[in-house]
């Protein structure tokens, strides 16, 4: 493998490359303690070590607001939203989160594929990088460690004074053509050390999960939650949306949008009459475990939870995915026979 | 298999655009429930199964599933039995015939009515569940030689709240019908069956294995009817179900109508009753 080096002090010149050939979104900060993934106007405003953004990807793809038409209300016609391709450099995305955009891209294409999305994940160039676990994070569970090159075009690992540049690709190689950088020393730098780990090799996950239906940890955690759906809205693999007129201030047209929803709001399965589905934290609780874990796992073999902690990290009540999770492990070894 | 790979290509598609319809007649059914007819345009045919849904549109006021109530064998137009009860639904019983509502769909498994041939059936409705029920009811009348007996049992709140009077009236006087109708309540002015649906089902004459039973009413109603059911000894296999959740986007996407693993808009609203049974949050 050709293995470049690209020094600490060579980052600010390798994004005025990319941005020579298109737009660059990349993490910067924001405020004294956060990093967000914003479009990149200063190429020295670029973060790569970092530990997680808020938001992922998801934002540029399936935006929180996202128009799908306006309408006329004087003759009641409408016109399809445009909808334009990213066509942008992505850089400085952590494994777990190109893994997310795999699974948003089976949800948007399986079934009836959806253009809104589709359209949007057009043209980019994925540049990734690699992060030292924090106390969060626990992809290497779910089988996506901080050096996994999948999905990307380019790959940045950090080594002592920058980083090693693979090209995985041939638009990575493209991207980058022009770009001088020396070749890197030997070996791979190290593949970072998990605080946090699901206690169980993945292929059993559907069974223990199949296992913990009746379990009280749902109800445990739900003592807990207050049903904010903070843990929806940073997921970066939850898709779920709601749909919302916007009428303009002289009531003569406005648009329909689709906006983030989440499955831990208690209106999320009402209907109108005033029945709600599942109304208790518990039933919400595990929904949205399972729908990780579980049922579309169940369906394509891929845990749909990657590992990136943020539910955990975001949570107001101090609730952890990982916490649950391995409680339905142990609970399932003490009793495998319970199994459904 | 990677993710990737499990991905059919297909061209993506306009999921959202609704098509621009006209209300052609409406009709209440009672105080709460009115009968919408609504014609594409150029009257083209919605090409619907029993049992399946469409969304209804009003600009600035919102998109909501209603299930369609005529049957496919009436073509040129269709009809949405609609309930009174929200924003969306106030504004629909605001129109009037010559105005426009947008339409997407017919979405949704329905009832497969080839499955249904040969064989007697019978249909368990509660409240607007007859709504969706009626698409078969008329569907199974207007293609008599292709099925067996038709056995309606309608319950109601009360018999303000009853539905269909003129079509109730035919399905009472038609031989080839055995319609049985019980309300909770009765007012005074209610001479007719009192108590709640599941007393019709021990009286019922039924052929066993030559039956098949659809279900569609209020989620409480659903497993004493099953009980009812089943203690006549109908099987598993020949029960149907057609569920109502939140059916937001009707393409399988938003994630609203989720029971367990299943997308209702997708495997459902009508589900036959075996796939029922690994859905824990179904009934």
């Amino acid at each position: 493998m050709d293995l470049k080096f690209l020094a600490s002090d060579r980052v600010e010149a390798l994004v005025s490359h990319l941005m020579h050939q298109k737009a660059v979104y990349a993490p910067q900060r924001m405020g004294r303690h956060s990093v967000a993934l914003d479009k990149v106007t200063n190429p020295a405003a670029v973060v790569l070590d970092y530990s997680r953004t808020m938001q992922s990807v998801k934002k540029y793809f399936q935006p929180p607001r996202d128009e799908l038409l306006k309408f006329d209300l004087t003759d009641q016609s409408f016109a399809a939203a445009t909808v334009e391709p990213l066509d942008a450099v992505l850089l400085g995305i952590h494994s777990y989160d190109r893994a997310a955009i795999d699974r948003l891209d089976y949800n948007f294409s399986q079934g009836q594929p959806e253009k809104n999305y589709l359209k949007r994940r057009e043209g980019v160039i994925w540049v990734g990088v690699s992060y030292e676990p924090d106390e969060f994070h626990f992809s290497g569970s779910v089988g996506i460690g901080p050096l996994e090159t999948e999905g990307f075009d380019v790959f940045l690992s950090r080594v002592g004074g920058g980083y090693q540049v693979e090209t995985v690709t041939e638009k990575g190689g493209e991207i980058l053509a022009g770009f001088d950088l020396p070749q890197a020393e030997q070996g791979k730098p190290s593949p970072g050390h998990f605080h946090q780990h699901i206690f169980l090799p993945q292929a059993r996950l559907n069974e223990v999960m199949a296992a913990s239906y009746s379990s009280p940890v749902w109800e445990e955690t739900a003592q807990k939650c207050v049903g904010c759906g903070s843990c929806n809205i940073v997921c970066p693999t939850c898709y779920c949306f709601n749909v919302e007129e916007n009428v303009d201030i002289k009531v003569t047209g406005g648009t329909r949008e689709r906006i983030w929803d989440g499955c831990m709001l208690r209106e999320f399965t009402e209907v109108a009459g005033g029945e709600v589905f599942r109304g208790g934290l518990a039933e919400r609780q595990r929904h949205r475990v399972l729908r990780k874990f579980k049922y579309l796992s169940d369906r394509t073999g891929h845990p749909w939870c990657v590992g990136c902690g943020r539910c955990t990290a975001y949570c107001t009540a101090g609730i952890s995915i990982v916490s649950i999770v391995n409680r339905c492990v142990s609970d399932f070894e003490k009793h495998p026979t319970t199994a459904v | 298999m990677k993710l990737n790979e499990l991905i059919q290509p297909q061209e993506p598609r306009d999921l959202y655009l609704p098509t621009m319809a006209t209300l052609r007649d409406i009709k209440p059914l009672n105080a709460l429930e009115t009968l919408y007819t609504v014609e594409l345009p150029g009257g083209a045919d919605l090409g619907h199964q029993p049992g399946q849904f469409v969304e209804v549109s009003l600009f600035g006021v919102g998109e909501a599933p209603f299930s369609i109530s005529s049957s496919p064998t009436r073509k040129g137009t269709f009809e949405l039995g609609i309930r009174k009860v929200g924003l969306l639904t106030e504004k629909l019983a605001a129109l009037k015939p010559g105005d426009k509502l947008g339409i997407r769909g017919p979405f949704g498994h329905g009832i497969d009515v080839e499955r249904f041939k040969g064989k007697d059936v019978l249909v368990v409705a509660g409240g607007i569940g007859l709504v969706p029920m009626r698409s078969l009811i008329n569907f199974v009348l207007d293609r008599r030689d292709d099925f067996g007996r038709l056995i309606i049992c309608y319950g109601s709140r009360s018999d303000e709240e009853l539905l269909f009077t003129e079509e109730r009236e035919a399905w009472k006087k038609d031989p080839g019908v055995d319609f049985h109708v019980t309300v909770d309540r009765g007012s005074p002015a209610w001479a007719g069956r009192t108590g709640v649906i599941t007393t019709l089902i021990p009286g019922l004459e039924l052929e066993l294995g030559k039956t098949v039973c659809c279900v569609c009413g209020p989620p409480v109603m659903y497993r004493f009817v099953l009980l009812a059911l089943k203690s006549r000894g109908l099987s598993d296999e020949s029960i149907y179900m057609s569920l109502e959740r939140r059916m937001k986007c009707g393409v399988g996407k938003c994630g609203h109508c989720q029971i367990n693993h299943s997308y209702v808009c997708q495997d459902g609203p009508v589900y036959h009753y075996p796939d029922l049974k690994s859905l824990e949050e179904a009934l």
